[in-house]
């Protein structure tokens, strides 16, 4: 074990959290491994024996829809450990390993293997490895930790953040559907995580989309330059989560999705007979969360983003369109095109950011030191219910992450049973 | 009739020097976006265009499933003022590039309207952080049409035979 508490100061962090092979396996097993990790949105399979392939950090599983509910189990056979399922979705009943026939069901169990007239293991001791699956919303958590606290224990204040997005649908549901784009970043996970709400570097490395794009409105306000002028703010909402919030910037509705309020009339009018008028306006004005979940979701505004680590070096970036349910196919057509030019290998933003954290990795991992995130310690405010908010350029998000990651980190020192 | 058979019939009516001409359009096509020369580039476009490069293999529809890459004229634009401005991290510097077209097949699509498709590889030297030789194959498809007695392109469907895999960031002129 990387005593990693020696490696986070409350302003500061060490190059090697991001470049060491070790500190990587322990985040499988501790964050991953023992946390509650996003796995895919109920509507991605809509019936019965849909399944898709997921990873939870770096473990293969299948996140699958049966008549009982939603299952998680890895996808490696209890057997001789084959890789059980190779599609990357379809629809099974079944899931039965190509090597010697075990036949496992979509939670788990062992229903079957072959030429057993002479001899039968006990099939309730030889089952898939199994995950625990709750959901809120729609959005699908597991975790492969039979101890972990409630998932909603888990999202805390991150909850607002997802009822915020739902909001957004006069039906009160997002729906997602593949295909995914996938991008690789050749740096660290906590590099993709960190920057999601990271609103100190937009003005710089989105400075060519800021003179590129003739559409303004959207973001005039965090690009102009003027630090006392910005509205927008982070947050750091507890147990890892953290956002920005663009709602302060915007007072027409809609100019989040860079329009103007009236030009989806159907919209309004279905908004205003599910909400009242005063609750849609200010659901469609304010617009949607840019949110992280620890570890590896977030909420990017109109598509949905998870980060899946593939090493200490490499992690892919999964985003997939969020369309609102009950709303004008335009609507959902725009939001796509918004995920389109956002988010991706030829998008006009992160395109960027990859290439940042790839340069940023190589540097840290050739000449590793200490790294700050001290920017906003003093104006930094602690709300009520335990969030604390400042200016959209503070590193506030930067600090809570990693306050959190040293508690999870650090909990097998403090008594907790470590992984065989 | 089935869809291939329709090609290969409609290949026919492409004249020789119809097919000399397209070929030698695309071949500049290709030298000008290997070379990120994006002005030259922007001159060979028609007046409405998409330029497509798609994640689904199988009938990729632009307005059900989402894309790597789907841009009207508009769009397009914004994406070449954006490399323009010297600050577009993933191309600044430019990726050093040469593709190689293949496989060729011509069709007519209608009166001054034309289809070219071919297999591509497009080797690219990344230069903005990884400094690694990336290879990037697939068929690209080119709708061509005339527009004021000039060949200009109105599509532009890039299939890349790893698009529903990881990729990494792709800013060049594909």
């Amino acid at each position: 074990m990387v005593q990693v508490e020696k490696l986070i100061k409350s302003g500061s962090v060490h190059a090697r959290l991001y470049t060491e092979q070790e500190i990587f396996q322990q985040e499988m097993r501790e964050i991953f491994g023992k946390g509650w990790v996003y796995v895919g949105h109920e509507s991605e399979i809509p019936k019965r024996g849909d399944f898709l392939r997921r990873m939870m950090g770096a473990e293969p599983v299948i996140f699958s829809r049966s008549a009982d509910g939603f299952h998680v189990v890895a996808n490696r056979c209890a057997h001789r450990g084959n890789l059980i399922c190779q599609p990357e979705k379809g629809n099974k009943k079944v899931f039965a390993c190509q090597y010697h026939g075990w036949v496992f069901g979509a939670n788990g169990d062992l229903l079957d293997m072959p030429l057993t007239s002479h001899e039968c293991p006990d099939k309730s001791k030889l089952g898939l490895k199994k995950a625990k699956v709750d959901s809120y919303r729609g959005f699908v958590f597991a975790t492969f930790n039979p101890d972990a606290p409630d998932l909603l224990e888990h999202l805390g204040n991150a909850v607002q953040a997802l009822d915020r997005q739902c909001a957004l649908s006069p039906a009160g549901e997002v729906q997602l559907r593949s295909p995914s784009v996938k991008h690789l970043f050749r740096a660290n996970w906590k590099m993709l995580s960190e920057n999601e709400a990271d609103g100190y570097h937009v003005g710089f490395v989105h400075d060519s989309f800021a003179k590129g794009i003739t559409l303004k409105g959207k973001y005039d306000n965090i690009l102009s330059g003027q630090e006392d002028s910005i509205t927008a703010v982070v947050r750091y909402l507890g147990n890892g989560h953290t956002e920005l919030d663009y709602g302060p910037t915007y007072t027409q509705p809609l100019t989040w999705l860079g329009v103007k309020a009236d030009r989806f009339p159907e919209y309004t009018k279905s908004m205003n007979e599910a909400y009242g008028e005063s609750a849609a306006f200010e659901v469609m004005r304010s617009g949607p969360p840019h949110t992280f979940i620890f570890p590896n979701l977030f909420l990017a505004e109109t598509c949905l983003v998870m980060i899946q680590p593939l090493s200490v070096g490499e992690t892919v970036n999964w985003h997939t369109p969020m369309y609102l349910k009950g709303v004008p196919e335009e609507l959902n057509n725009r939001i796509m095109r918004q995920g389109e030019v956002a988010i991706g290998p030829s998008s006009f933003l992160t395109a960027d950011d990859a290439i940042i954290a790839e340069r940023q990795w190589r540097a840290l991992r050739d000449s590793p030191g200490w790294l700050d995130i001290s920017r906003g310690e003093a104006r930094e405010q602690q709300r009520n219910d335990g969030a604390v908010v400042s200016h959209y350029t503070d590193e506030t998000p930067n600090r809570g992450f990693w306050k959190h990651y040293a508690s999870v980190m650090t909990k097998t020192e403090a008594g907790v049973t470590a992984d065989v | 009739m089935s869809d291939s058979a329709m090609k290969v019939q409609n290949a026919i009516s492409v004249s020789e020097q119809e097919r000399r001409e397209l070929e030698t359009f695309v071949f500049r096509e290709a030298q000008l976006a290997d070379e990120s020369r994006y002005e030259e580039w922007e001159a060979l476009l028609a007046a409405q265009i998409r330029y497509w490069v798609p994640v689904v293999q199988d009938n990729p529809d632009p307005d059900r499933d989402v894309s790597i890459i789907n841009d009207n004229r508009s769009r397009l634009s914004t994406r070449l003022r954006q490399l323009r401005t010297g600050t577009r991290h993933s191309q600044s510097p430019r990726s050093v590039m040469r593709r190689m077209l293949s496989n060729m097949t011509f069709a007519k699509s209608g009166e001054g309207s034309f289809t070219v498709e071919a297999n591509f590889v497009i080797h690219e030297y990344q230069t903005q952080s990884v400094n690694q030789l990336n290879v990037w194959p697939g068929r690209v498809e080119y709708g061509i049409v005339t527009e004021d007695g000039q060949w200009r392109m109105a599509l532009k469907k890039v299939m890349l035979i790893h698009a529903a895999g990881p990729i990494p960031s792709m800013a060049f002129i594909v």
